[in-house]
């Protein structure tokens, strides 16, 4: 009985634990989801004013955010976490460059390393102001709706 | 006196239910005619309204390059039923269209028995679906496919799942597109519930939603861009741009679902494009399936 009564104890903990923590990461990302709108991205993500390592842990930060709202950038076929941890790669190495791969790994250009680590940081935090904007401003393209001509 | 009672009470629950079904969808239809009203508004000539919707193409672009008076039926076509130079090309290359084959191998592959002896018919046993996915399965409170069910009938008789985009999926579709365009069936998307209508306007914020790194919608190409030229191609518009799925793509080389095409579009926007069978794409193609609600299926097709 008293064992029963420990194994349940210990289930009900586990499930408040779990709800816990979820409820505490959600609040997380939703607090640094809401505290990128107020960010000046030229600002935050300029490498010679902050360093290149500030900058690319501001990209890992909000990227990681924006990748879970389905909301990644992409360009020349390389999502913002490429850049993020092909720019990483290259800190640790010490290289000035980063090469620009697409989805079959092959390489198609090069940027320097502080280019990168800025792009990746002006997408993760501008992914993000985006999608809060556009939730007051997508009826304004609907006909029917808020789109008038 | 009780069969009279019975019989009004059978009349008012089917009532009642008609009611509360077409309420379900009033938003939508309030949408599916706003479409419609502003595109043939758009197309009914392009050279006289050319301050509200071309202000940046030439004279000479409005004066011969589109045809003009477009209904709504008519739109069916995508980009070919006002494109003149597109239409041209297109009607020649559909004497003799790429695709035929893989409707062959389509309907091989719906007769071709599983391990188990089944086939694709235990699970659709009419072929003329073209029109009728997405649907929102009350049950599961989901959107699905006409891929996803392709890949849940495999799964369920024991057979591996296939690639969403292209190969088998899309030569199967093409079998049940063809057959449905035969058949003369329209689009025939339904929202009878809360829940449906729920889905329905997430896909449609998620199509008039800014993304990406260039910070178009859908809509900025296929709405407000309709018609409008990108280097040489004028971009189709989102009535009718469904109903010829999948389509044999010239630049693909060969046949693509509408997956395919929607995960180029917005990789194309600069994000990276939702998975096959996630929420956001089923949702995203609900929508559009049901904006071209009422218009003849016409797939497969041939595209640029």
């Amino acid at each position: 009985m008293i064992k029963q009564k420990k194994i349940l104890f210990t289930g009900k903990t586990f499930a408040k634990i779990t709800l816990a923590t979820i409820a505490a990461l959600s609040i997380n990302t939703s607090a640094a989801a809401s505290e990128a709108s107020s960010l000046d991205v030229r600002k935050v993500c300029d490498v010679q004013q902050n360093g290149i390592q500030k900058v690319i842990d501001m990209a890992a930060k909000y990227n990681q955010i924006a990748k879970k709202e389905g909301l990644e950038f992409m360009r020349l076929g390389m999502k913002t976490s490429q850049y993020i941890l092909a720019t990483q790669k290259s800190i640790k190495e010490g290289s000035k460059t980063v090469d620009i791969v697409n989805k079959k790994k092959k390489k198609t250009g090069t940027v320097s390393t502080q280019y990168a680590a800025w792009r990746a940081c002006s997408f993760a935090i501008t992914a993000l102001q985006q999608a809060s904007q556009a939730k007051t401003t997508w009826r304004m393209a609907t006909p029917g709706d808020g789109f008038a001509y | 006196m009780l069969l009279k009672i019975v019989k009004t009470i059978t009349l008012l629950v089917l009532t009642s239910s008609a009611i509360n079904a077409a309420e379900f969808n009033t938003q939508a239809e309030k949408d599916r005619l706003a479409l419609i009203k502003y595109f043939e508004a758009k197309f009914e000539d392009p050279e006289k309204n050319r301050n509200t919707f071309f202000p940046y193409s030439t004279d000479e672009e409005l004066k011969t390059a589109f045809i003009k008076g477009i209904k709504h039926q008519d739109f069916s076509k995508g980009n070919y039923a006002f494109n003149k130079d597109g239409r041209a090309q297109y009607d020649e290359i559909k004497e003799m269209p790429p695709y035929e084959d893989a409707i062959e191998e389509g309907e091989a592959l719906y007769s071709k028995q599983f391990k188990n002896g089944k086939s694709f018919e235990s699970c659709f046993p009419d072929t003329t679906i073209g029109g009728m996915y997405p649907i929102f399965d009350e049950s599961r409170k989901e959107v699905v496919t006409i891929g996803q069910a392709i890949n849940e009938c495999l799964s369920s008789n024991g057979e591996k799942k296939w690639k969403m985009t292209k190969g088998n999926m899309a030569k199967l579709q093409a079998y049940f597109a063809y057959e449905t365009m035969e058949a003369e069936k329209k689009v025939d998307i339904k929202i009878t519930s809360t829940d449906a209508a729920a889905a329905y306007e997430r896909g449609k914020e998620y199509y008039y939603t800014q993304r990406g790194y260039l910070k178009f919608s859908c809509a900025s190409c296929h709405v407000q861009g309709a018609g409008k030229r990108v280097r040489n191609e004028k971009m189709s518009q989102l009535l009718g741009q469904t109903t010829h799925f999948p389509v044999y793509r010239l630049k693909w080389s060969g046949l693509g679902t509408l997956e395919r095409r929607m995960g180029g579009c917005i990789k194309d926007e600069g994000q990276v494009p939702p998975k096959s069978v996630s929420d956001d794409m089923k949702e995203l193609l609900y929508f559009m399936s049901y904006m071209s609600n009422d218009m003849p299926v016409d797939g497969p097709d041939i595209r640029k």
